[in-house]
């Protein structure tokens, strides 16, 4: 309903200045042949500062100028509605018809601008370039004005031409030519209320909008976080699932071997006194059977991860990995775990493990260390893990194959780690958050 | 039916708009250019003459026959009273030739109105004109502001008319062209002197010998070039008016008529280079002043002044929304800056070339020659150059009417009711000014 009213007034702007234009002009050229045919031009053109080039072909020119602003005005209205490029384009393409026009009529009147710069504010949403079009319009308006142009430029003036009549009709002249005027900015001034008033609408539109906007952005939240827990848990259900799958496949292939080998050998048993020959081929298939049944359980157990796995409890492995350690080594390995029991999660606890035997490693395989601390505290959500030893160290830590590892394991946990070398041993850093965050 | 895309419409419209720049082109380029001349029929100076055409029609034919392709045209009858109506309804409706003679009254307008271009840049920019090849007075006679509208065509100074007979018989030589206010003073008063002896005189001094040509012979304008400053309390125009009133004194109060001077009864009269020739030579020499043998000199001088008599000029212009620039400012040149045309004015019309070499040229004191009786004195090719070269131009200002009607006004106060002259001037200059700034 609003904009349809929007629009009239657009057409009605458009209408009206279309016959003040060409009122303009074709009254010049009326009362040009009026002076001419009344032999007064030599002492007409004593009373005036200039007087049109072609007033005929002005009236030509304003015709065609005037026909592309309203086929312009219907192009975007039925053609283009949408298209914002063809829009700025035509607009910019009234904006200089409108100047041309404005010039062709030397400044006398310029109206035809409030056309063009409703059909702006129509147009531009976007306050930035916006404004800067209004002080455009503004500007433009301005200097267009016939005594502001007329300081500089010699122009005719219509005042002129009206001041040829008798005054009676001189009156009447005037009238027409100043209400044209007024009733061109009156019906400007309206059509911005309504924008305005339209605008209003439009901005409580969009903070409800906005409202609602946030409410389901909320929601949306909540259920995000919903989503990610039921994921944690979906994890593990599918881990579970295939544990026991692997647990049910190795049942399988290790009992029905087993179950194999059992048969076969009370058959051996039975006839080994009988035919040796026989017991020897039959051992022979046992051999086969029990080495394809090493490879299943083989592939079975690749497929399970190893240490963290087969004992989630992290102490207990560390443990178990230094004392093999030391079986093999000359180097004395201190554990020192004042976390307590943690509750962690498989991949944390491997990825802690992991580290400390890549250090462990590294330390004696390139430090020749004697001593080894390892130290694992808990704070404030963090795993603080440090493994010093007193070996030969280094100067500058060089990123190699092992403190690479080290990183990236501990990166992927969102972790940091930091190396330290000096001459008298080798530090390694990690700080690990934990997610479910607690010691037991 | 199908929508026509956006695309297909640009492409419609860019066609359309194609073809017919490229019909209207077509069509304008074989065309044959026509240049349109705006003349008055007749002598500017308000003299016969049979021969208005000859000149514009030979120059015609010369620049036909060097622009190929080009076409001259120009409405042959309008007279001089009725060209400004003409012109100014030419203007009006947008159509002004390209190549105009302009009228003194009119010059001012017409520049100041952008109707004649500015001729600056031409001048400069053409290698082949050299504007010093003009007198300067009559250069400047198409000045408007500092800047050059027009150039003279044909120009006409004012001479100083001697009825030699009235003076021979009351054995007072012919003065030399280095006269003064003295000796111009002395032989009024002698003429004067001698007739009042019988009451009613019969023989007087001077006839419309003005007092605003009198400033002019002391060296003074009465006015600035655009007519925006008034110089009425000069010294040199008290003098003026003092010297004036001092011939007014002479005659008693007795008004000279222009029937006294036909009747040879008037020693000196202003007369215009072109009425000299005019009634000098057959046939108008028969019309006019039979009874008398008569000869022009210069006007005699003023203390601060030299000879110096006024300079009228005809001009011609180029209209500032020519479309044929290059072609108009060339017909132009051939109109007043070529030698041989030039020289033609002197043998087909009544004034003087604005070109210093033609009409200082021995040729053009031939052409005099032939056109007078035997016996008779001609005026040399030095006086008119001297004359032309030191006269004063007409000023051009649309006010001047009216502002010399009531400086005039005044000033025959002074005359006739005996006023105090430098109070007049004063109350001249105050009421001239105020009229001149509104």
């Amino acid at each position: 309903m609003r904009s349809n009213k929007l629009e009239y007034f657009k057409i009605g702007m458009l209408l009206l200045n279309s016959v003040a234009v060409m009122l303009i002009s074709v009254f010049v050229n009326v009362t040009t042949e009026d002076i001419r045919a009344r032999f007064y031009a030599r002492r007409f053109l004593d009373g005036v500062n200039a007087i049109p080039p072609r007033p005929a072909a002005d009236i030509v020119y304003c015709g065609m100028l005037l026909l592309i602003l309203v086929c312009a005005f219907i192009l975007r209205k039925k053609v283009f509605p949408q298209n914002k490029t063809l829009i700025y384009i035509s607009l910019a393409l009234d904006f200089a018809i409108s100047i041309l026009i404005v010039y062709i009529l030397d400044f006398n009147y310029n109206g035809i601008l409030l056309f063009v710069f409703a059909n702006v504010l129509a147009h531009t949403k976007d306050s930035k370039i916006r404004y800067s079009l209004i002080m455009l319009a503004v500007v433009s308006f301005l200097v267009t004005g016939y005594e502001f142009a007329a300081i500089s430029n010699r122009l005719y003036s219509i005042r002129d031409y009206i001041a040829f009549y008798a005054p009676a009709i001189q009156q009447y002249l005037f009238g027409i030519y100043n209400g044209i005027i007024s009733l061109n900015i009156i019906m400007f001034i309206l059509y911005c209320v309504y924008e305005i008033i339209g605008q209003q609408g439009t901005i409580d539109e969009v903070n409800n909008l906005y409202d609602r906007l946030s409410k389901a952005n909320r929601y949306l939240e909540n259920a995000n976080e919903q989503l990610r827990d039921y994921a944690v848990i979906t994890e593990k259900m599918g881990e579970t699932r295939e544990r026991n799958r692997l647990a049910r496949e190795i049942h399988d292939t290790l009992g029905h071997t087993l179950t194999g080998i059992s048969a076969g050998i009370d058959a051996c048993i039975t006839t080994l006194s009988i035919s040796p020959e026989e017991t020897k081929k039959q051992l022979n298939i046992i051999a086969r059977v029990t080495r394809e049944g090493i490879a299943d359980v083989r592939r079975s157990v690749n497929e399970l991860r190893v240490d963290a796995q087969e004992n989630p409890k992290l102490e207990h492995n560390v443990t178990k990995m230094i004392t093999d350690m030391q079986a093999v080594t000359d180097a004395k390995i201190y554990f020192t775990n004042k976390a307590g029991i943690l509750k962690l999660s498989e991949d944390e606890e491997n990825a802690i493990y992991r580290v400390i035997q890549e250090s462990v490693t590294n330390a004696i395989r390139h430090g020749k260390a004697e001593k080894i601390w390892i130290e694992l505290n808990h704070n404030d959500g963090h795993i603080l893990l440090v493994v010093e030893d007193n070996g030969i160290g280094c100067k500058e830590v060089k990123s190699g194959f092992g403190t690479k590892h080290i990183r990236e394991r501990i990166e992927m946990l969102g972790g940091k780690v930091a190396f330290g070398g000096t001459e008298n041993g080798f530090k390694v850093t990690g700080e690990i958050p934990v997610r479910w965050g607690c010691s037991i | 039916m199908k929508k026509i895309s956006i695309k297909q419409w640009a492409v419609i419209c860019a066609c359309t708009a194609a073809l017919t720049a490229g019909a209207i082109t077509l069509r304008e380029l074989n065309k044959p250019v026509v240049l349109e001349l705006g003349m008055f029929v007749g002598s500017n100076w308000g003299v016969a003459n049979a021969n208005s055409y000859v000149i514009i029609d030979k120059a015609i034919e010369r620049f036909e026959s060097e622009h190929k392709n080009v076409k001259v045209l120009y409405d042959s009858g309008i007279q001089k009273v009725d060209y400004s109506e003409w012109f100014a309804r030419r203007v009006l409706s947008g159509n002004a030739p390209d190549v105009f003679m302009v009228l003194s009254s009119d010059f001012y307008q017409f520049s100041s109105m952008g109707i004649m271009k500015n001729l600056d840049g031409l001048m400069q920019s053409d290698e082949s004109f050299h504007k010093d090849k003009f007198f300067t007075t009559a250069l400047d006679s198409g000045k408007y502001g500092g800047t050059q509208y027009a150039l003279p065509y044909e120009i006409v100074p004012t001479l100083m008319f001697v009825n030699k007979s009235l003076l021979l018989s009351n054995g007072i030589q012919v003065p030399s062209y280095d006269w003064t206010w003295n000796d111009f003073y002395d032989i009024c008063s002698r003429l004067t002197q001698d007739s009042h002896q019988n009451e009613a005189a019969n023989r007087f001094g001077t006839l419309n010998f003005n007092w605003y040509d009198v400033v002019t012979t002391n060296g003074a304008y009465l006015f600035d070039a655009d007519g925006k400053q008034a110089n009425f309390t000069d010294e040199r125009v008290a003098e003026a008016i003092r010297f004036s009133k001092q011939i007014y004194d002479l005659n008693h109060g007795q008004k000279v008529t222009q029937e006294d001077f036909d009747n040879g009864n008037v020693a000196f009269m202003p007369l215009l280079f072109a009425e000299y020739r005019t009634y000098k030579t057959y046939p108008y020499k028969i019309k006019k002043y039979t009874s008398f043998q008569w000869d022009c000199i210069t006007m005699p001088s003023g203390k601060n002044g030299g000879n110096t008599s006024s300079v009228d000029s005809l001009l011609i212009g180029i209209n500032s929304r020519t479309r044929h620039e290059k072609l108009a400012w060339e017909f132009l040149k051939l109109l007043t800056y070529d030698e041989e045309l030039q020289t033609d004015i002197f043998r087909y019309s009544q004034g003087a070339s604005a070109l210093r070499s033609v009409t200082n040229s021995i040729q053009v004191e031939k052409i005099l020659q032939e056109e007078m009786e035997e016996g008779e004195r001609i005026i040399s090719h030095e006086l008119l150059s001297r004359v032309i070269e030191e006269g004063s131009v007409t000023p051009r200002f649309p006010n001047y009417i009216e502002a010399m009607a009531l400086a005039e006004n005044e000033v025959n106060k002074i005359f006739e009711s005996n006023k105090n002259i430098d109070q007049t001037l004063k109350y001249i200059q105050r009421t001239v000014s105020r009229f001149l700034v509104n």
